[in-house]
Parts: structure tokens; sequence; C-alpha cells
């Protein structure tokens, strides 16, 4: 390959105002969507807490219906998927796709009004959950008058992503765009067809009966991580790697193939769940192939982003954002790997309806997820506010209480989980033994989750400082290197090639 | 067939042939239009003149992003 001829100062200068532009123009709507993400983040937490200190302190609060045990779970579930999860996907669709496609925002109103009415669902959500009105089914607990606030918010969100996409000015769709432009297709798709199937509408169309009610509901409930958060997820990290290390994903061809597979297998995934359940054999089975084949794209995914690190590990010392985003990235082929063998079907016998699957379930979300999405705002916030981050000690505080709490949380419950189905499946040993074998576990959950806690207040504190106004002033603006140590001239490296027009 | 079993029918074949058709669409779109042609190009598009590769991007406040 020839190297392309060396850029020129008012070419870098040039792009890097066209970045500074793009950036500028997102501010307001990206910064709502992640500020108010990381306020469900906060509200989740504690639900979290409260509802794991249930677990072994029954007492706790006992006399408070707004607290029974059930409500505060649905809520905490509420809360983290559907308001952090989901408004920080948010946040970083509409990012990624300004920078990738190389238009600043337009229609900002759009995403007000998204987000908006995301937030105003989420009120009515969590708040309908802990006054009482949850619907059973899990992952849909949404009182049925907070579910339209949503379905609309998400399509305004879609509709300005699609409209973005056609006003783009790069010709090229990298890798992280089709995960973007595929994520919000999709979800706003499952979470109406979930609502229509499981509930119908309200005087017009009644629900599925029978086994499709159940499903429904575990193709809407894995399909909700499968088709929403882990493309937005992957997105993120095939951006913000590459980026900060400066060095192109390393087989390009392999991402292609890994997003093409994820589309083609992940929803056949969601069966596994019920597995054993009372539902026909061959669906289940179906399931436990997807699943399976679910190996192909995640092979893609490590292979890339491991290699693309190789050599640049030592970076994880120098920034934040590769920090986190390598911890999710990680953590999502452990993820996947762990899932793809959980779903067999000897394996489910007994895993299968213990602590295993809780903690399965967190390491994908947060482990994976949440910890990338961290790794993107630590890169982004400073972007679009024009500030450095206040404190790398508390940036450090944040990482470390998360990184060990997750892994912390993970371990305690994969061993309590994994004796607790053994136990349950051998008919000598009493019930109440298992209880009290597991209970010093929860104990440890209780902690984990303190420990995540602290590192989310940290992080907290952290944006308020960096919206408020502390923070040191980002040299040259909201791109990263124009001062004159920006390129080394005579790098070995070569620059890339001229902007497509 | 009830009418209601035929409502949850015409979701399901009609979202696999909305949304199998939309991915198959999509992947001929972007055959047609050259999006795998380069990949190597394509892989370069995230960096700029101002952000050229080989260029470390992200620090802790205050620190040296590193080689």
């Amino acid at each position: 390959m020839t190297n392309p001829p060396p850029m020129t100062a008012p070419e870098r200068e040039r792009a890097a105002r066209e970045r500074g532009a793009i950036d500028l123009s997102c501010r307001g709507p990206v910064l709502y969507l992640a500020t108010s993400g990381v306020f469900w983040l906060l509200v989740g937490t504690a639900l979290a807490v409260f509802t794991s200190a249930k677990l072994h302190t029954p007492a706790l609060m006992a006399q408070t219906p707004w607290l029974f045990t059930g409500r505060p779970r649905m809520a905490h579930l509420q809360a983290v998927n559907l308001g952090w999860a989901s408004l920080a996907a948010m946040a970083a669709v509409v990012w990624l796709t300004s920078r990738l496609c190389r238009v600043p925002v337009a229609f900002p109103a759009l995403l007000y009004a998204g987000g908006t009415l995301w937030n105003v669902g989420m009120v009515l959500n969590v708040g309908g959950v802990l006054a009482g009105d949850a619907r059973g089914v899990e992952w849909l607990e949404a009182p049925g008058y907070a579910v339209p606030f949503l379905v609309a918010g998400v399509g305004l969100v879609s509709a300005w992503t699609a409209a973005t996409f056609g006003r783009r000015r790069e010709r090229h769709l990298y890798v992280s765009q089709w995960y973007i432009l595929a994520a919000v297709f999709w979800f706003p798709w499952l979470y109406t067809v979930a609502q229509l199937m499981v509930f119908g509408l309200p005087g017009l169309t009644r629900p599925a009966t029978g086994v499709v009610q159940p499903v429904v509901n575990w193709w809407f409930a894995h399909n909700f991580l499968g088709l929403w958060v882990t493309p937005v997820g992957l997105a993120a990290a095939y951006y913000i790697i590459p980026k900060v290390i400066g060095r192109p994903v390393h087989s390009y061809y392999l991402s292609i193939i890994g997003f093409w597979s994820t589309a083609l297998f992940y929803s056949w995934a969601g069966m596994h769940h019920l597995i054993g359940g009372p539902i026909p054999a061959w669906l289940s089975t179906a399931s436990v192939v997807g699943s399976m084949m679910m190996f192909i794209p995640v092979i893609a995914v490590a292979i890339n982003h491991h290699m693309t690190m190789l050599g640049s590990f030592h970076r994880l010392t120098y920034s934040p954002a590769l920090r986190f985003t390598v911890f999710g990235a990680i953590t999502y082929t452990a993820v996947s790997f762990q899932g793809s063998v959980e779903a067999l079907k000897d394996f489910s016998e007994v895993a299968h309806f213990t602590q295993y699957t809780v903690a399965h379930a967190h390491l994908g979300l947060y482990g994976f997820y949440t910890m990338t999405m961290f790794g993107l705002l630590y890169y982004m916030v400073p972007r679009l506010t024009g500030r450095e981050w206040l404190s790398p000690l508390l940036i450090r505080i944040h990482f470390w209480c998360d990184a060990v709490g997750i892994t912390w949380y993970f371990v305690a419950l994969s061993v309590a989980g994994w004796w607790q189905g053994r136990m349950l499946n051998d008919p000598r040993v009493p019930f109440g033994d298992i209880t009290e074998y597991v209970l010093p576990f929860l104990f440890q959950r209780t902690g984990a989750g303190v420990l995540i806690g602290l590192g989310h207040v940290a992080f907290a504190a952290l944006l308020v400082a960096n919206l408020g106004g502390w923070g040191r002033p980002r040299p040259g603006g909201p791109t990263y290197f124009t001062g004159p140590a920006a390129v080394r001239e005579g790098s070995t490296t070569p620059p890339p090639g001229p902007l497509p027009s | 067939m009830s009418p209601a079993d035929f409502a949850v029918l015409l979701t399901i074949v009609g979202s696999i042939v909305l949304f199998g058709g939309a991915a198959v669409l999509a992947l001929g779109w972007a055959f047609r239009s050259g999006q795998f042609d380069n990949l190597d190009r394509g892989a370069r598009t995230i960096f700029g003149p101002d952000e050229p590769v080989g260029q470390p991007t992200d620090a802790f406040p205050g620190g040296d992003p590193g080689r």
C-alpha cells in the first residue's frame, strides 16, 4: 500500500473545525439524554441495593407497601434497563451517528421531544411499578399508561437517526453504523410487538394466549439485550478503541462478518430461557442452536478487539475511556461464551432458575454494556462541554469500585447459584438447607452492590462538575490534538487517506 | 381461526417478511453501493487529518496519552 501524502496544516485545521462543529451541535440533545440516563442509573442502583438487602433481611421496611420486595425489584429492572441502558444508548446513537455521518445535528427538537417523552414514560413506569400497577411479565412490567410514551420516545429518536443517515456526507458506513442502524430499527419493533402480543390493545385486540405469551415474553427479554443494547455497546467499542489508541480495527472484514452473523443468529436465542418449561421442545432446541451459532459473531468480535489492542494494552494506564471500554469488550467475550454454554440443556439442568442466571445477566448488562457506556461517556462528554474531567482520582475510584464490584458480584452469585442448582436437583437436601447455604452470598451481593453504587456516585459527581463548569478547558477545543504536538512529524505511521467528499 | 389468532399470525408473518426482507435489502444495497469494496479504507474512515492514525486521543485529565 502506498502512503497517501501527509496532511497540511490547513487541512488538519479544517478537519478539526468540522469535527468541532459536529460535536457542538450534539451538545444539548446528547448531554440531555446522557444525564437523564445517569439519573436513572442512580435510581436503579438504589433500588437494586434495597432489593438485595430485602433478600437477606426481609424485615427491612416491611411495613411500607410500595417497598414490598417484588416492587423495588421490578422497578430496578425497569430503571436500569429502560432508564439508564436505553437513554445511554440513545445518547450514543445520536453522537456516533452525527460523527460517523459527518453531519451536524439537524432537527434537535426531535431529540429533545424523544428524550422528554421517554423520561415522562420512565417516571410513570417506575412510579407506577412502585405504586403497585406493574404488570406481571418480567421485562414488560411497565404499566400500560407508560408504554405509549416510551414507544413514541424511541420512535422519534429512530426517525431522527434515519433522517440523519439520509443526509450523511460520509459515503462509507463504518461498522459502528451498521450496528446502530440495526438497533434503532429493531428495538421499537421489538417493544411494540411484545406489547401487542402479550397485552393486546385495550378494547381493540386481545393478547396472545397460552404458551405464546411466555414465548413472546422471552423473545423480547433476550432481544432487548441482543438487538438493542449489545449492538449499541459494540458500536461504541468499535469506535472508541480504535480512536483512543489511534489504530484502525485489526480486521474490518471480520467486523462486518460479526455484524451480519449477529443479525442472523441472535434473535433465535431467546427460548433458551424456557428450557424445561411448558413450550414445544423444538422451540427451545432451535434456540439452543441459535445460541451455539452466536459463537461465530462473538469470536469475530473477540479476535478483532484483542488484536486491535495488541501492543497497546499499556495505554489502559493513560486513558479512562479505553480502560472502561476494554473492560467492557473483554467482558463481552466472556459473558457471550458463558451464555452460549448456559443454553445447553445439560448445563441448564443445574444452572437454570438459580442465582447463576442472575450473575450472568449482570455480567452482560453491567460488566459489558454499562462499562462500555462509561467508556463512551468519558470520551464524549469532554468533547461536548469543552472541559476536562475534574479529578483523575474520582475517575480511578469509579473504575475500581465498579470493576471490583461487578467481579465480586459475579463470582459470589455464580458459586452460590451453581451449588444451589446442584442441591435443588438432589431430593435428599432439605429446601431450608439450600436457603441457608445461599444466605451469606446474598449478603455479599449487597456488599458488591454498595461498592458499585459508590462508583456511580463518583461518576455522577464528575458529570455534575463537568456540566457545572468545573474542570480545565480542553486545549484546542473539541478535538483532542490541534496544538503543535498534534501530529508527530516524521512519524513512522502513515497518515490516513484524504477525506472522501 | 378466531380474529385474535389471526391478528397474532398476521403480526408474526408480517414481521418475518418485513424484517427479514429489510435485512436482505440492506445487504443487497451494501454490495451494490460498494460498501465492501475497499475494507482497508473503510476501517480508516473514523480517522482524519486532525486525529490521524498513530495518534492516541485520550488521557486522564492533565495527563499524557502515552505512546
